[in-house]
C-alpha cells in the first residue's frame, strides 16, 4: 500500500492527534484557571509593578542579588542580558510589583551606586493602568478573530471550511498558551500581541489550503491535497526557520522580542499539527462527502 | 530585457523612499532619482550598444557622485535654555554647530572634551561657536546651556524604547477626563515645560478602548525626576507684593475670565520700537485673599513716576520664578477687591506682531493663573525610562537578527526549490519590502516614529511576504494547463485573502492600551499594503521571468 493509498484510507484517524492536544490543553489550561484565576501568569507590565535594567560594567552574581532581595521581603524577579557575540553579562533585569522609587533604593543599596537614567531604564506600570491595559488587550485579540473569522466566511462562503480555518487558529492559540503556562513563562503586553501575530500566520497556510482544494479544478483532490502540502510546509517551515534565528539572536538581548519569537516559535509548530492533521483532514472529509453525494 | 510596470513601480518607489530616508540636500535627493531612473530606463534597452553603454556611463556617474557628496558634519543643537547667555547670543534649537574656538565638531564627544578644554577653571572666556550659516559670540564663565543631538544619516525617528528618554502616561486622580479637559491639560503642561526650557518634547492626548482619555508625555532628553517634580508641581503661582503674598493659585483665584468683554486686546499704539498693543482681562479672588490684598496695598505708597500706580508692583511668580509685574492701580490702595483686573502688553516690530505677541502673553497669564487652579490631582499611571545606552546596540543587533533570519529562510527556499535565482529573488524582494516601509516611517517621521513594537510589526510583514511569495512561486511552477497569467490571478486571490484577514486583526489594537501597541498596527497594516501592492506584483514579475 503506498502512501498515498494510506493518507487517503486512513486521514480521519490523524485527526486524533490534534484533538488529543486540543483536549489536553483545555484541561491543562482550566486547571491552571482554578489555581491562578486567569490563563495566564501575567508579567509586571499586565499586573502593575516596576521593571529595571541596570547595565554592567563588572559582572554581578545572580543568586547573590536573588538572596538580598529575598531578604529585603519583596516580591521579585530577576534576569540577566548576555552579549550575543561573547556571551558576556550586559545587564541585569530586576521585576517586581513594588513602587519604582522603593525598587531603585533597594538595588541601589545593593550596588551602591546610584541608578541614573544613563545607567539604566525603569519601566512603571500603575495597577489601574496595567489592569485595563490587558482587558483591552485580550478584547483586541477577541476583536481580531472575530473579524479574521468573518473575513475567512465572506471569503469562503460555506460552512465547514470556513469553521475549518477558524478551528485551526483557536487551536494554535489554545495549545500554545498551554505551553506558555506549563513553561512557566509571565506574558507581557507584547506576548499578547505575538498571538494577534500568530493569528495571522495561521491562517495564512488555512487559506491556501482550502483555496487550493475547494476552488480549484484541475488535477484530482489528492494531488491538489500534495501541492498544498508542499507549499504549506514551505511557508511554514521559513517563518518557523527565521522565528527561531531571531529568537536566538535576541533572545539574550530583548525581553520583548525574545517572548514574541517564543511565542511565534511555538504557535507555528502547533499551526502544521492544526493545518495538516486536522484542517486539511476535515477538508478532506467535507469534499469527499459532497462528491458522494454528488454522485448518488 | 523588458521591464513591466511592476518592477517600474518597485524601482520609483524604492528610489524616491531612497532618496528621502537619507539626509540629504535635496538637488543630491534628485540626482539619486536620476540617476536611479536612467539605470532602470538602460536596463530595459540592455540588449542594444546604447543600453550597454547607457549602463556603463550612469554607473560611472553614480560612482563619482558617491565620492564626492557631503554628508554633513557637526552636531545639532536639540535644545536651548530660555533667557540663557546661549540663547541671548542667539542659539536656537535646529542650529548645527561645526566648529568651537576653531576645533571642528562632528560628534558630541568632539563638543564636550572641546568645551572642558575651554573651561578648565570657572573664568569667564570667549566662546566662537561656528555653525553652518552662522557665527556666535558667547562671553561666559561656563558650558553653553544648550543640550545636543548628533546628525543622523537618516531622516528615521527611532521610539523611545530604542533611542532612550522619559514616558508618562497621566490621567485625573479618581476622576475620568474629557477630551477636552485633557486638551486643557495639555496646553497647560506644554506652557510649563517651556517655563522649564524643555522643548524636545511631545504631548498627546491619547484614549482607549474603554473611552478613557490620558496625556501621554514623551521626552526624549528629561530624567523621570524631573518629569515627576514638574507633574507633582502642578504650577505653584503665587502674586506678592514685595515680600507678601497676596494670593496663591488654585486657592485663591476662584474664576479667570478668557473670552467675553472682560479679557482681550485693549488697544496698541506705535512706540519707538514699532507697535506695543495692550491686553487685560479679569480674574476673581475669594475674600479672603480681597481682605489680603486690601490689607498689604494699604500700607503702599503712590508712586513717584508714575502717579496713576502703586509704589510697589504685583509680581506674579509660577514655580518660584519671577513670570511678570503688573502696575496696581492707585485707586485699588486699601480697598478689598474680589475682582482684579490684569494687564500687560505685547510689542512687535509692526502691528501684527504686536497683536500676537500680546495674545500670546495674555495666554500664557491666563493660563499660569488656571494651572494653580487644576481642579483635580494628577496620577502618574506609567513611566517609563529608557536608558539611551543600548540604543544603537539595539538597532544593530535586530538588524544581524533580520538579516540571519532572511538568509534562514532562503537557505530553505533554495533547499526546496534547488534554484539560485529565486531565493535571490525571494531575498531582494523582502529587502524591498523593509525598505519601503522603513522608508515610509522616515517620511512620516513627525507622527510614526520606529519604536519596538513597530520593529515586531515589520517582522510579522516580512514573515506574511514570504509565505504570499511562496505561494505566487509555487502557483507559477505548478505543472498545471492554465496560463502562467491565470496561475498568478489565483495566487492573488490567496494573499488578498490573508491581506484582508490580518488588516481587519489589527483595527482593535490601534486603540487598545492607549494606543502603546500602535507602532505594531500601522507598521503592520502599512507594510501588507505595500506588499499587495508593491512587491507581491514585482515579485510574480521577477518569478516569471524566471520560470519563462
Amino acid at each position: 500500500m503506498s502512501l498515498k493509498e494510506a493518507y487517503n484510507k486512513n486521514y480521519k484517524l490523524l485527526l486524533i492527534i490534534p484533538l488529543v492536544l486540543l483536549i489536553f490543553s483545555f484541561i491543562y489550561l482550566f486547571q491552571f484557571y482554578q489555581q491562578n484565576d486567569d490563563f495566564i501568569k501575567k508579567d509586571v507590565s499586565l499586573t502593575g509593578g516596576t521593571t529595571i535594567t541596570i547595565y554592567l560594567d563588572s559582572y554581578v552574581d545572580l543568586g547573590d542579588l536573588k538572596s538580598f532581595l529575598g531578604d529585603k521581603g519583596i516580591e521579585y524577579s530577576v534576569r540577566e542580558i548576555t552579549s550575543i557575540t561573547t556571551g558576556k553579562q550586559e545587564a541585569i533585569i530586576v521585576e517586581s510589583p513594588s513602587s519604582s522609587d522603593e525598587l531603585k533604593t533597594i538595588l541601589e543599596e545593593y550596588f551602591d551606586f546610584e541608578l541614573t537614567p544613563e545607567n539604566s531604564s525603569t519601566e512603571f506600570t500603575g495597577a489601574s493602568l496595567s489592569n485595563s491595559f490587558y482587558k483591552q488587550l485580550l478584547r483586541a485579540i477577541l476583536f481580531a478573530f472575530l473579524l479574521m473569522a468573518l473575513i475567512v466566511f465572506i471569503i469562503f462562503r460555506t460552512a465547514v471550511p470556513s469553521l475549518a480555518v477558524i478551528l485551526a487558529a483557536f487551536a494554535d492559540i489554545v495549545m500554545t498558551l498551554a505551553i506558555i503556562d506549563i513553561l512557566g513563562l509571565k506574558i507581557s503586553s507584547a506576548g499578547i500581541v505575538a498571538f494577534l501575530m500568530l493569528i495571522g500566520y495561521s491562517v495564512d497556510t488555512d487559506i491556501m489550503l482550502t483555496s487550493k482544494l475547494l476552488r480549484h479544478r484541475e488535477g484530482d483532490l489528492s494531488s491538489r491535497m500534495l501541492s498544498s502540502f508542499k507549499t504549506g510546509l514551505t511557508m511554514t517551515l521559513t517563518s518557523l526557520a527565521a522565528v527561531i534565528v531571531a529568537l536566538l539572536l535576541t533572545a539574550s538581548f530583548s525581553e520583548t522580542l525574545r517572548q514574541i519569537f517564543l511565542i511565534l516559535t511555538i504557535g507555528l509548530s502547533f499551526d502544521l499539527i492544526n493545518t495538516w492533521c486536522s484542517n486539511a483532514s476535515i477538508l478532506k472529509w467535507y469534499i469527499d462527502k459532497k462528491n458522494k453525494r454528488r454522485e448518488e | 530585457m523588458k521591464i513591466g510596470w511592476r518592477l517600474w513601480l518597485l524601482g520609483t518607489v524604492l528610489l524616491i523612499l531612497v532618496a528621502f530616508m537619507f539626509n540629504l540636500e535635496s538637488s543630491t535627493s534628485f540626482l539619486i532619482l536620476g540617476i536611479g531612473i536612467g539605470i532602470i530606463f538602460a536596463l530595459n534597452s540592455i540588449k542594444s550598444k546604447i543600453g550597454k553603454s547607457l549602463i556603463i556611463l550612469l554607473l560611472l556617474a553614480s560612482m563619482i557622485f558617491l565620492i564626492y557628496t557631503q554628508v554633513e558634519v557637526g552636531v545639532k543643537i536639540k535644545s536651548v535654555d530660555y533667557n540663557s547667555t546661549a540663547y541671548d547670543a542667539g542659539l536656537r534649537a535646529g542650529q548645527i554647530i561645526i566648529s568651537l574656538n576653531g576645533n571642528s565638531i562632528s560628534s558630541i564627544s568632539d563638543y564636550s572634551s572641546a568645551i572642558s578644554q575651554e573651561f578648565p577653571s570657572g573664568e569667564n572666556k570667549q566662546l566662537t561657536i561656528q555653525t553652518k550659516d552662522n557665527e556666535f559670540l558667547l562671553y561666559t564663565s561656563q558650558a553653553p546651556e544648550i543640550t545636543l543631538e548628533e546628525i543622523s544619516i537618516t531622516r528615521l525617528k527611532f521610539g523611545l524604547d530604542l533611542q532612550g528618554g522619559s514616558r508618562a502616561l497621566i490621567k485625573a486622580e479618581n476622576k475620568s477626563l474629557t477630551y477636552e479637559e485633557v486638551e486643557d491639560l495639555i496646553a497647560i503642561t506644554e506652557n510649563r515645560f517651556n517655563v522649564y526650557g524643555l522643548s524636545d518634547m511631545k504631548i498627546r492626548n491619547v484614549r482607549d478602548l474603554s473611552n478613557q482619555n490620558y496625556m501621554l508625555i514623551e521626552i526624549a532628553g528629561a530624567t523621570p525626576a524631573e518629569l515627576e517634580e514638574l507633574i507633582s508641581k502642578q504650577g505653584k503661582f503665587e502674586a506678592k507684593i514685595g515680600n507678601e503674598t497676596v494670593f496663591v493659585g488654585g486657592r485663591d483665584i476662584t474664576h479667570v475670565e478668557r473670552s467675553g468683554q472682560y479679557a482681550g486686546i485693549e488697544g496698541c499704539y506705535a512706540s519707538q520700537e514699532g507697535e506695543v498693543c495692550k491686553f487685560r482681562f479679569t480674574i476673581s479672588l475669594n475674600e479672603e485673599a480681597a481682605e489680603r490684598h486690601a490689607d498689604i496695598t494699604s500700607k503702599l505708597e503712590i508712586s513717584q513716576e508714575n502717579p496713576e500706580y502703586l509704589s510697589e508692583k504685583l509680581d506674579l511668580y509660577v514655580d518660584d520664578s519671577l513670570m511678570d509685574s503688573l502696575f496696581i492701580s492707585k485707586d485699588l490702595r486699601g480697598r478689598p477687591t474680589t475682582q482684579i483686573l490684569i494687564s500687560g502688553s505685547g510689542s512687535g516690530s509692526n502691528r501684527r506682531e504686536a497683536l500676537e505677541d500680546a495674545d500670546q502673553s495674555m495666554k500664557r497669564l491666563q493660563t499660569i493663573l488656571i494651572t494653580g487652579s487644576l481642579p483635580y490631582k494628577l496620577e502618574i499611571v506609567k513611566l517609563d525610562t529608557i536608558s539611551p545606552l543600548l540604543g544603537k546596540k539595539f538597532i544593530r543587533t535586530i538588524l544581524i537578527a533580520g538579516l540571519a533570519s532572511l538568509l534562514a529562510v532562503a537557505f530553505i527556499v533554495l533547499l526546496r526549490y534547488r534554484k539560485i535565482k529565486l531565493p535571490l529573488a525571494l531575498l531582494f524582494t523582502s529587502f524591498s519590502e523593509i525598505f519601503i516601509i522603513i522608508g515610509i516611517a522616515a517620511v512620516f517621521n513627525k507622527i510614526w516614529t520606529l519604536d519596538l513594537p513597530a520593529i515586531a510589526g515589520i517582522i510579522a510583514v516580512i514573515g506574511t511576504g514570504v509565505d504570499q511569495q511562496i505561494v505566487v512561486l509555487d502557483e507559477s511552477k505548478s505543472g498545471i494547463s492554465l496560463s502562467l497569467k491565470e496561475r498568478l490571478k489565483r495566487a492573488l486571490f490567496i494573499i488578498l485573502g490573508s491581506y484582508a484577514t490580518t488588516m481587519f486583526a489589527m483595527f482593535p489594537l490601534l486603540a487598545a492600551g492607549a494606543g502603546l501597541l500602535r507602532g505594531f498596527a500601522i507598521s503592520t497594516m502599512i507594510g501588507i499594503t505595500v506588499g499587495v501592492l508593491i512587491t507581491r506584483p514585482a515579485f510574480a514579475e521577477i518569478v516569471k521571468k524566471i520560470v519563462d
